[in-house]
């Protein structure tokens, strides 16, 4: 065998070896080079899986529009009786609707005075069990920081880990780095939310002595700004007292369904302090 | 060697836009690990390493964990093909199968180990352990069609008088 040829192995492996850790050391020093790669991967495969995301979509619209179509026919004489009926309920209807109308504005405004927000579509998702996060089509040149949380009409997302020009990353609470101080809604026991992989949480250091139950809200206590004082996380789906230590296990099962998210609301402020719910 | 890598990395980029529009969230499959012992049994080790960096590199940046994890696991699929391709009978699809489920089940020592060393709590995730284990198995058993989709991305390649480097070229007559 050559020389050449009989050093290759080991050195290839040394190599590998001295490439895996410089890069994982790089990447826990936060390296603006490793952030920039992983801006430019993300910058170039996106637009891929936003332009699939947006296609399946208007297929499926397309397809049920379709079928819709079906049985629009039988459906036109029914429709054609009912019509009668709807007309006279329409007066009335027009009224509350423009009632409904003032209030939702007020509304709206009081939203937009609390918390200012940027609506963002969820278009991609990190499909391994490693972790949890998605990917949103609002970045830096909307606005977009790291560290905002991320809300959708059930409850709490997650907050931005990473943002690129037109991008953002998301790490949802159910992501094993995610943490956040939170409380029982009830009895106003607080704890630190973390989050368990797979589509749960838990919610540590919570003494046995304190009440806590199955159903129980657990909310965000607002502290640290993470999130917004008093949103929602989730429900405690199992607590148990019985296990060795100090703390009881609760497990808490997120109020929004993490893997079938599709508009979510950015949070742009950085000092989240809402009123009491 | 850049056709086949673009080819591969195209069809990588395929497969991973596939487990997230279709599979995620229901089905969990290794699809791109898979792809990469697949095209480690071949010839080329530089073609195996250059699509190892760069699958590496497209899991990285989609996920939350440190960048450089899916970049050493890459590596670590690469190095489990090459020592199996020297010494096993690559004829029978069964050997086949049954190293690239060792080959995962490397992987996933190194991502629980290097989780573990950066700080990621709970030494081998116990409570997801039954799904990686699943998602292993699947993955696994799903190694006969990559074979047959590596092998027909190079018999496609082949089409336009692509050969891998250490293959002779076609024999020229003169005219």
């Amino acid at each position: 065998m050559r020389p050449r040829l009989r050093y290759r192995t080991p050195l290839l492996i040394v190599l590998a070896i001295l490439l895996v850790f410089s890069v994982l050391s790089l990447s826990l020093k936060q390296s603006p080079v490793l952030k920039r790669v992983e801006g430019l991967v993300v910058t170039v495969t996106a637009p891929g899986l936003q332009a699939l995301e947006y296609l399946g979509r208007s297929v499926k619209r397309l397809w049920q529009d379709y079928f819709n179509l079906v049985g629009a026919k039988q459906e036109n004489g029914q429709l054609r009786q009912s019509l009668e009926e709807y007309r006279q309920k329409e007066v009335r209807y027009q009224e509350a609707q423009q009632a409904l109308t003032r209030l939702e504005g007020l509304l709206d405004l009081k939203r937009q005075v609390a918390l200012p927000v940027i609506g963002a579509r969820v278009f991609a998702y990190d499909p391994s069990l490693w972790s949890r996060c998605a990917l949103i089509d609002q970045g830096r040149a909307q606005g977009v920081k790291t560290g905002l949380p991320v809300l959708a009409p059930e409850g709490i997302v997650g907050r931005v880990v990473e943002t690129y020009p037109q991008y953002a990353k998301v790490m949802l609470i159910v992501d094993r780095k995610s943490g956040a101080d939170a409380m029982v809604q009830r009895t106003r026991v607080r704890g630190i939310l973390q989050g368990k992989g797979g589509n749960r949480c838990s919610l540590d250091f919570v003494p046995k002595s304190a009440d806590v139950q199955l159903g129980d809200l657990v909310l965000a206590s607002g502290l640290a700004s993470l999130y917004p004082k008093g949103l929602v996380f989730g429900k405690v789906t199992e607590a148990n007292k019985k296990n060795p230590g100090v703390f009881q296990e609760i497990e808490v099962t997120p109020a929004v369904d993490l893997s079938a998210l599709e508009e979510v609301l950015v949070v742009k402020v950085a000092n989240l302090t809402l009123s009491e719910p | 060697m850049s056709a086949a890598f673009l080819s591969y990395a195209f069809l990588a980029l395929c497969l991973f836009y596939l487990q997230n529009l279709v599979y995620f969230p229901h089905v969990h499959l290794r699809l791109l690990a898979l792809l990469l012992f697949y095209v480690g049994l071949r010839p080329s080790l530089a073609l195996s390493l250059a699509l190892a960096l760069v699958l590496g590199a497209l899991q990285d940046s989609f996920a939350t964990t440190p960048f450089g994890l899916h970049l050493g696991a890459a590596l670590v699929l690469v190095a489990a093909a090459r020592f199996f391709r020297q010494r096993l009978l690559w004829q029978h699809l069964g050997s086949q199968v049954l190293a690239s489920l060792v080959a995962l089940v490397l992987q996933e020592v190194f991502m629980q180990v290097s989780l573990m060393t950066v700080g990621y709590e709970g030494f081998f995730f116990k409570d997801l352990l039954l799904h990686h284990g699943v998602e292993i198995l699947g993955t696994a058993a799903l190694g006969p069609l990559m074979y047959l989709l590596v092998g027909a991305v190079e018999t496609f390649l082949r089409h336009f008088g692509w050969r891998p480097g250490n293959e002779p070229s076609q024999y020229q007559p003169f005219s």
